[in-house]
């Protein structure tokens, strides 16, 4: 067995003990550990997720969703999580559009754990189409990102700090650069305006 | 916290193998105020837990421990109509899309749920779920019923209002018309579908209506398309493999289908329907394997099925290895204790102790199988009964029950080849193809003689006839088409009979399941329309 068959093995083997550890914090009423566990179990299905990409075994299965039922959802597991308040502005969203939804749901799950760190009260998800791409915005009235990952267009030389490896990030551009569509590519985009901006686009 | 929610009457269902993963979504969905949920550690007790009580949701992780996945069970519980399409069915999985095979579209789950989640991630999902299943209630139950005619006009509603279950209502919909044969019309609806985007299903959908029309090559071409764009998506390759078949290249179709058993080697089906293909060419070996792999994973299991160790039990008697066969029917006999089976298994282990040269056990097997009522058998157990009786030289009784099968199913050369084939191999070479166009020969005489007896102003004779013959033969639709006719214009000449009423309108009804664009379906309505303006009945549905 390789390395890397055994990495994979053992990160299911360390989500589940995460999931259970997560289930007992859930039932004695400790939500604080309770979510410090999912979103460790949740770094990992990315680190499992981004190793499937890596080795070209992770499928893409694009169907027709509603990108509103989806920012909504998020929203919502994002303002159980704690004191920040989330706003959802879905007026220009499309009823359908094609993506692959499990996918596009880890992305979006990922920005808002990294909003909802660094905000101040106040995250935002925006939904809408724009010049045949659909756009999800995620918003937050923090300090914004610093200037080498923004400076960084591919993701590819951000470094491991303490704040995080980057991982988040690399999986979102590669989910989002493998919706190809009508010779169009999806793409992350980041600025900072007011705070944090998280773009992620999807071809039509 | 227990709130009062929409979901007081909710019944849930979670299945897992593992106790603490089990207890901990529980108090999860009683956090959300469910508290009618069931708890199942394996397949068997779901089983049983799903034959007394209706669910509204399944949650249900895909490792289950034994041999069983939650694919399987899904499949199972699907394809037997343990549950119905309103009951939302969710997948729990470890990883995105790595255990997701993308299969028949009726076998797959309503949702996935990747682990861990929280209580408010399930609320979400399923909230959308049952909002989705509440604006599709109508076209679900239509297809429960499948009545595809009405389905259509249902998922036309949907359609128009661009609503954000329009591709569900237009999956439905082309569902609906391929099932109808409305093939024209089909590729007509999936090339627009593939239009707005190139989605897997809609190709299939094109594939199987082309292939519907006969347009072989453009289908295989289009399901190639699939296989390469989407290599997960396996129902592409059962189409692939049962269009291969259908135009004789079995080769080609096994070929097909062992590559999806690489990708899935679970799927208890495929593996199925690479032994029926097998069976065509008489390819022992490849049954052998096949079946061999599908009574190993089901054993002990709830999922186990009967056919696999008869066929088992034939294929290892073929290879010569009758003693094996004979362990194998064994194993079958404690295992299936419905009286129903045994008349199958009987057959095959006469046929088994016959060949390892035990002709009083193969003697004994034989008269417990031809005992009782042939009549009520599957096809399959028919021809395992005709088979062993060829074997013990009992030729006229074989010969009475596939000359049955054969007017039972006409059209069904597949069929007629494997009795051609049996009749070869273990009776008289010379009767074989004799015996096929003797049972056509037969059904057309009796037709010829019903309408002349007809045209001989004997109506009541001749509905009498087909009646009967309609009893003995309901899988021909020349015969149940020829009897509802014939019964309704006996009524309408000689008097209404509530007993002559009810059966017509019960073969008509037959006639439109089997074929509604059989050419006697117009006659047999307009003569049903005048039996039922002269008796003043109320319309029927």
């Amino acid at each position: 067995m390789s390395f890397a068959d055994i990495a994979a093995l053992t990160l299911h083997d360390v989500k589940n003990r995460l999931a259970q550890l997560a289930g007992r914090a859930e039932a004695r009423g400790d939500l604080a550990t309770m979510r410090e566990a999912m979103e460790a179990a949740d770094t990992l299905t990315r680190l499992l997720t981004y190793y499937r990409s890596d080795i070209g075994s992770l499928a893409l299965e694009i169907d027709g969703h509603s990108p509103a039922d989806l920012a909504a959802e998020c929203a919502r597991e994002t303002s159980a999580a704690g004191s920040c308040k989330v706003e959802v502005d879905c007026s220009a969203a499309p009823t359908l559009w094609f993506y692959d939804e499990t996918l596009v749901r880890m992305v979006l799950a990922n920005a808002l754990q990294n909003a909802k760190r660094y905000a101040r009260g106040r995250i935002t998800i925006e939904v809408a189409e724009r010049d045949g791409f659909l756009e999800f915005i995620v918003r937050d009235d923090g300090d914004g990102f610093p200037d080498q990952v923004l400076a960084d267009d591919t993701g590819t030389a951000t470094r491991v700090t303490r704040e995080g490896t980057g991982l988040g990030l690399r999986l979102a551009r590669r989910i989002a650069e493998m919706h190809e569509n009508a010779g169009k590519r999806g793409l992350i985009r980041l600025e900072n305006a007011g705070g944090a901006v998280f773009r992620l686009l999807l071809p039509k | 916290m227990a709130i009062a929610s929409e979901y007081t009457n909710t019944r849930l269902l979670i299945i897992d193998d593992m106790p603490e993963m089990r207890s901990s979504m529980r108090s999860q969905v009683t956090n959300l105020g469910m508290n009618r949920t069931s708890l199942a550690g394996s397949v068997r007790e779901a089983l049983d837990l799903l034959k007394e009580t209706r669910f509204d949701i399944i949650l249900c992780d895909y490792y289950l421990g034994g041999s069983t996945d939650g694919q399987q069970f899904l499949e199972f519980v699907r394809r037997r109509k343990i549950i119905s399409r309103s009951t939302i069915f969710i997948m729990i999985t470890a990883e995105k899309g790595y255990e997701s095979v993308i299969t028949a579209a009726e076998c797959m789950p309503d949702d996935y749920l990747l682990k861990p989640f929280t209580a408010d991630a399930l609320k979400s999902r399923i909230d959308r779920l049952l909002d989705k299943k509440r604006r599709l209630a109508r076209i679900d139950r239509l297809q429960d019923q499948e009545l595809w005619e009405e389905i259509i006009p249902g998922c036309n509603e949907i359609i128009a209002t661009k609503d954000k279950y329009l591709l569900d209502a237009m999956r439905i919909k082309g569902n609906a018309l391929i099932v109808t044969h409305r093939y024209d019309e089909a590729v007509e609806f999936y090339r627009s579908a593939l239009k707005m985007r190139s989605m897997p299903w809609a190709k299939l959908g094109l594939a199987k209506a082309l292939q519907g029309n006969g347009d072989h090559e453009q289908a295989k071409q289009t399901l190639n398309e699939i296989v390469t764009e989407t290599p997960r998506f396996l129902a592409a390759y059962d189409a692939l493999g049962s269009l291969h078949g259908d135009v004789g290249d079995t080769e080609g179709a096994l070929r097909i289908l062992d590559r999806a058993c690489e990708i899935s080697p679970n799927a208890l089906n495929r593996h199925r329907a690479i032994a029926d293909i097998a069976e065509k060419t008489a390819d022992f070996g490849r049954i052998e394997k096949a079946m061999s792999m599908v009574v190993e994973k089901t054993r002990n299991s709830p999922l186990r099925d009967l056919n696999d160790y008869a066929k088992l039990g034939t294929a290892l008697t073929e290879l010569g290895d009758a003693g094996k066969a004979i362990a194998v029917l064994e194993e079958a006999k404690t295992s299936f204790k419905d009286a129903a089976d045994s008349t199958l298994l009987a057959a095959v282990e006469s046929v088994a102790q016959h060949k390892a040269g035990n002709p009083e056990l193969a003697q004994k097997a034989l008269e417990r199988a031809v005992q009782g009522d042939t009549k009520s058998l599957s096809e399959a157990a028919k021809l395992a009964v005709a088979k062993a009786c060829l074997v013990h030289g009992r030729r006229d009784e074989a010969e009475r029950m596939l000359k049955h099968i054969v007017q039972n199913n006409p059209g069904q050369t597949a069929l007629h080849a494997s009795i051609t084939q049996m009749m070869k191999t273990h009776g008289d070479p010379e009767r074989a193809e004799l015996l096929i166009s003797s049972s056509n020969a037969e059904v057309v005489q009796l037709n010829n003689d019903a309408v002349k007896m007809g045209q001989a102003g004997d109506l009541k004779a001749a509905a009498a006839m087909l009646r009967e013959a309609a009893e003995r033969l309901p899988g021909n639709p020349q015969i149940v088409a020829n009897a509802a006719y014939a019964l309704f214009l006996d009524i309408y000449s000689n008097g209404l009979d509530p007993d002559k009423l009810s059966d017509a309108q019960r073969y008509q009804q037959m006639l439109l399941v089997k074929d509604r664009h059989h050419s006697k379906l117009g006659e047999i309505s307009d003569i049903a329309a005048k039996v039922q303006r002269k008796f003043d009945l109320p319309a029927t549905s």
